[in-house]
């Protein structure tokens, strides 16, 4: 794989540098999940990177894992130091606006503004509307509301467990109707 | 709720769209544990359908994720509740859902198709080049850069040269652009980047850029509007203000400078012109301009050079050689 974001590899990489150029695509895949967009995404990877650059090499037993461990608990700060910011301005989304229409995004965004158009916004909205009921509850709480899998799991008296199988069952749904 | 067990069951019988849901709503939880996360590292790279779902469900989630606020809206209203609806179009989703994958899969092929040109100028060719995603690059005089372009992110290779760019906005694919191991990172935005023999600068326009001054360095600078860096061979970085319409004037066939010495000059202006000058006085060649050059042809500018400074030219056997007057 190409080192990406343009950074040269350096010649006496240690193998937990070497492993991560390896399975950097994937790492970014991993944190994508909980970040909100690809970019946030690729910015925690390069994070993580400087992280193990400033590492002396020495030998490591499972770079993957150890990859991963230590890409799981920057993603866990992000994710906290993201909701304490929410809850400070007393809102979930306190990043994300409507356009009325895509000439304004195109125009000049905010350089971090997430925006979608009130079009496309009617669109999820449908695709969720159209859930299996509990499917739909459990999707809005968790990604349109913003509470964790346990919260919306108390909410809606069901357990963790069932609540991750809607969202994956709800996910599976959308992505194959808004995704055509 | 047959689906839901199928999807705890494991999910092989399930295609990559079921999984691809399912290890991104475990990916939620704050306590996935070390070998889930492997096993996911190993689902992805198992079979090339699975990257691909994966990647197309987590679009559709940051989707949901930006426009969490507005998809509230619309559903709080009452058109958008169609309770009739769902019972028919959830059997069709079981019918139709091998058919609907199929789809899926097709649809994103061209998408995942990664893009690589090369660009280049000559002497006095200046070129103006419109990317796949929608970003506008312009190539100054003897410019080579190559753009990449994947589902992931647009990478732009200036090996030499100066260009301008006029950056689509894609949060979900960072735009970025490497000069000699500095990288330019760009959060939505036009700006300038200048690369000759190693010393690369970068002047912002519009918009928020990134700038690492090397692959090792752990250092950013987050520059905005007008805000110019310059990094030389040895890694050295020097922020300074400026007047964005100065660097972007060469565009419009203009150079703007301030206090730079006839040498840097001449080296511009011998990249737009075919016939070349040369400086017969070394003590010349230090002495500062400061002014505006319109590129119409090199015995005019060399003209109005004469204007600012006390310079003469006569003919030389490339072009015109610089005399002190």
């Amino acid at each position: 794989m190409a080192p990406a974001r343009g950074f040269e590899r350096p010649g006496d990489e240690s193998p937990l540098v070497r492993a991560f150029f390896e399975k950097r695509e994937n790492l970014v895949l991993f944190l994508a999940a909980r970040t909100r967009d690809m970019a946030t995404a690729e910015d925690l990877a390069q994070d993580l990177y400087l992280k193990i650059a400033a590492q002396p090499p020495g030998d490591v037993k499972s770079p993957s894992a150890l990859l991963y461990r230590m890409a799981g608990n920057l993603l866990i700060d992000h994710v906290r130091s993201r909701q304490r910011a929410s809850r400070r301005e007393g809102q979930w989304r306190m990043d994300t606006r409507v356009a009325g229409a895509e000439e304004e995004v195109a125009q000049e965004p905010a350089a971090d503004d997430v925006v979608i158009g009130r079009e496309r916004a009617r669109m999820l909205a449908e695709a969720v509307a159209a859930l299996p009921p509990k499917m739909g509850q459990a999707f809005r709480l968790h990604k349109l509301e913003g509470r964790s899998q346990a919260e919306t799991a108390q909410a809606m008296g069901v357990s963790v467990k069932m609540v991750e199988q809607h969202i994956s069952a709800a996910l599976k749904n959308l992505t194959q109707k808004l995704r055509t | 709720m047959t689906s839901l067990a199928a999807i705890a069951g494991g999910g092989d019988r399930d295609g990559p769209a079921a999984q691809a849901g399912a290890w991104l709503a475990r990916l939620q939880a704050d306590d996935v544990g070390e070998a889930e996360m492997l096993a996911f590292d190993a689902w992805l790279d198992a079979a090339a359908g699975h990257r691909e779902a994966y990647a197309a469900a987590l679009s559709v989630w940051h989707e949901f994720g930006a426009g969490a606020e507005a998809v509230g809206e619309e559903l709080a209203r009452p058109a958008a509740r169609k309770p009739a609806q769902s019972l028919t179009r959830r059997w069709m989703a079981g019918v139709g859902g091998l058919a609907v994958a199929a789809t899926v899969t097709l649809a994103l092929l061209p998408a995942l198709t990664t893009t690589t040109a090369t660009y280049a100028t000559g002497k006095g060719q200046h070129r103006q080049v419109k990317l796949t995603d929608g970003s506008t690059v312009d190539l100054n005089a003897e410019t080579r850069l190559s753009v990449k372009i994947s589902l992931f992110r647009r990478q732009v290779a200036l090996s030499d040269g100066e260009a301008i760019f006029d950056v689509a906005h894609d949060t979900r694919r960072p735009f970025t652009v490497q000069a000699d191991g500095r990288m330019v990172r760009v959060v939505g935005t036009q700006f300038d980047v200048r690369n000759r023999s190693g010393d690369v600068t970068v002047t912002v326009a519009r918009g928020k850029v990134e700038v690492r001054p090397s692959a090792a360095s752990d250092q950013a600078f987050m520059l905005t509007r007008g805000q110019r860096l310059q990094v030389g061979r040895t890694g050295r970085a020097q922020l300074a203000a400026v007047d964005p319409s100065e660097t972007f004037s060469w565009r419009a066939g203009r150079l703007v400078y301030r206090n730079q010495p006839l040498s840097e000059v001449v080296a511009d202006l011998n990249r737009q012109f075919v016939q070349q000058i040369e400086i017969g006085d070394p003590a010349l060649a230090q002495t500062p301009i400061t002014g505006v050059i319109v590129l119409d042809d090199p015995a005019t500018v060399v003209e109005r050079l004469s204007l600012m400074l006390p310079i003469r030219s006569v003919p030389s056997e490339r072009g015109l050689l610089l005399l002190r007057k």
